[in-house]
């Protein structure tokens, strides 16, 4: 459907192995290391707008992981010659998982909250997951909310107004996607990128 | 993947075997003795271990017999110093205190009694998921995680796990043409496979990982599915009516019928309590007695439940067929019927009085046993 892509190669299936040497593990002020989670109902479109982003916009020569894998990684460089791996967590969307959210954000340097335009139900949910995050999560992640499957927009239900107010009052990022037409997908990443703190280079 | 990983631990004691190296293997048993020497409490415990890793990890990278080596070189040889360490101080690091023993016991006995009714749909695992093939791989990648004792190849346990489980999830998106769907998929897979597994001391397991899993390891991907099983083991801890969508009272009958069944077999026959100390092996290797545990709580369910001839071959037989030489069976079988029916009634009985299961007091002892071994012996066996 909206973002279904060509198989992908076998192989890339694979998990990679804990020998391989993480030479990231140590992030400096140029290279930076971020987990980001990803919040929202199911079917808001996580896991495509992920794939837009994962497909080897920024760096064609990134090999792609698994289609619909639950983790992916991505690095991006920026303007200032500094790159971002981001390493991005999905979570299960599904209620009886809900409860279960604080493992998987707790640690997390940047959370990506994401609603359909189509949906006020999952606009609802969205801010639930801001209110959660500003209570139990940790102090300085940097918050995205993110309006997807914008190229609906003759089924709008969640005016673009709503999701930039509720975004300033909570001091969030805000921005509306399309994951089926790649529309400001590398522009959420980028945007992401900048707000995040640098460390002091020593 | 055992036999690659074995090789930079032998690298590991080779170096350690050389005499340049004697400042370092002091510095390592004296803190191996030093650590088993105080009793601590396991928060303290972990920061303790991985300041260790940090100061030796120093110590390797300017030590002259690692002089000009690559990174990957000093990270075998970190491997190595986990292992060592934590090999060393497992009984004293792992499952260590009273309440992860209780936990330990108590998730496992919670999902025994789920195994009896819980079917896939109750998680919301879709048709094209539901592999039997693949899940049982997933299964024996998980049940393994007692055969080591370094958290490194515990932690590849569960990603073994793992990767069976997204290697299906691949497949079904190929040739089922299922919509991937990421972690809606992947965690409920993963929380199923982790009930039909029943992995020995999963909490504990867990545990051990997240505090002596060199720091610098459990990160990225290792740390997301770490904490997928985790979440797995709260699902389970936590998990009621609601969690399965089903009614209450369903639930608690579910649950109220398989502590009969379950309970049976224990009181019947020492098995599970002989099978338990299964946790005595040492070296990396496939478990058969912890498949022969689960093997024996299925026969019992399905002897019980009445749908198996083969534990009883003589329902089926007529008087004029039996010899002589059938007695001495017949007698035996006469026997068991009437001790399962005793204590099926004794059960039933109990269970109209009070729905709390009475624990064999088997944990305290063991507990006293690791405290005076010190640190060399595997005392890593439990009931559970
Ligand atoms: N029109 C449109 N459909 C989308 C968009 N993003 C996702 N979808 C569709 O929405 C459905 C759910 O997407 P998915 O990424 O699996 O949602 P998730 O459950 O949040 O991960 C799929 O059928 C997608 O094809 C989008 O930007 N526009
Ligand atoms: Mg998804």
């Amino acid at each position: 459907m909206g973002c279904s892509s060509s198989l992908p190669d076998r192989s890339a299936g694979r998990l990679s192995g804990l020998n391989n040497a993480e030479n990231s593990g140590v992030p400096d002020a140029k290279n930076l290391r971020v987990k980001l989670v990803l919040l929202g109902d199911s079917g808001v479109g996580k896991s495509c707008i992920v794939l837009r982003f994962v497909r080897g916009q920024f760096d064609p020569t990134s090999k792609v992981v698994t289609v619909g894998a639950s983790f992916l990684s991505q690095t991006i460089a920026l303007q200032d010659s500094t790159t971002v791996k981001f390493e991005i967590w999905d979570t299960a969307g599904q209620e009886r998982y809900a409860a279960l959210a604080p493992l998987y954000y707790r640690g997390a340097g940047v959370a990506v909250i994401v609603y359909d335009i189509t949906s006020p139900e999952s606009f609802t949910k969205a801010q639930y997951w801001v209110k959660e995050l500003q209570k139990h999560g940790s102090p300085d992640i940097v918050m995205a909310l993110v309006g997807n499957k914008a190229d609906l927009h003759e089924n709008r239900e969640v005016p673009v107004q709503d999701g930039i107010d509720y975004a300033e009052k909570n001091g969030m990022f805000f921005i509306e996607t399309s994951a089926k037409t790649a529309d400001n997908i590398n522009q959420l990443f980028e945007e992401i990128a900048k707000r995040l703190p640098r460390p002091s280079s020593s | 993947m055992e036999t690659t990983h074995s090789l930079p631990f032998d690298s590991f004691l080779d170096k350690m075997r050389n005499p340049a190296s004697l400042d370092l293997v002091r510095s390592i048993k004296s803190f191996i003795v030093s650590f088993s020497f105080n009793a601590g409490n396991p928060e303290n415990d972990g920061k303790r271990i991985q300041d260790f890793f940090l100061t030796t990890e120093a110590a390797i990278r300017d030590h002259p017999l690692w002089a000009g080596s690559t990174d990957e070189e000093i990270d075998n040889a970190l491997e190595g110093l986990e292992k060592y360490v934590m090999t060393k101080l497992h009984s004293r690091t792992f499952a260590s205190s009273a309440e992860d023993i209780k936990m330990d016991r108590e998730i496992s006995e919670k999902i025994c009694l789920l195994q009896t009714f819980l079917r896939p749909e109750h998680l919301d695992i879709p048709v094209v998921l539901q592999n039997e093939a693949s899940w049982l791989l997933a299964e024996k990648e998980l049940k393994k995680i007692n055969a080591f004792k370094a958290p490194r190849e515990k932690l590849l346990c569960i990603m073994n796990c793992c990767r069976v489980i997204n290697n299906l999830l691949l497949n079904a998106s190929i040739s089922e043409d299922h919509v991937p769907g990421g972690a809606d998929d992947f965690l409920p897979v993963l929380i199923y496979v982790t009930i039909k597994a029943n992995p020995p001391q999963l909490h504990s397991n867990l545990k051990f990982i997240q505090l002596y899993r060199r720091q610098s390891k459990l990160i990225s991907e290792a740390a997301y599915y770490h904490t997928n099983l985790v979440s797995a083991k709260s699902f389970i801890v936590d998990l009621n009516a609601k969690s399965l969508s089903i009614e209450e009272t369903e639930f608690e009958e579910s649950m109220q019928a398989a502590r009969l069944v379950n309970r049976v077999p224990q009181i019947t026959s020492p098995t599970i309590d002989k099978i338990s100390t299964f946790g005595k092996q040492t070296d990396p290797g496939p478990s058969t007695e912890m498949h022969k545990r689960k093997t024996n709580i299925n026969d019992h369910h399905i002897a019980i439940l009445g749908s198996a001839g083969s534990n009883y071959p003589y329902m089926e037989a007529e008087a004029g067929e039996l010899t002589v030489a059938d007695v001495e069976r017949l007698l035996g079988l006469y026997k068991d019927v009437v001790t399962k029916y005793n204590s099926l009634c004794n059960t039933v009985r109990h269970l109209s009085i009070s729905k709390t299961t009475v624990s064999p007091a088997s944990e305290g002892t063991n507990d006293l046993l690791r405290g005076r071994n010190g640190t060399s012996r595997d005392t890593d066996c439990k009931g559970d």
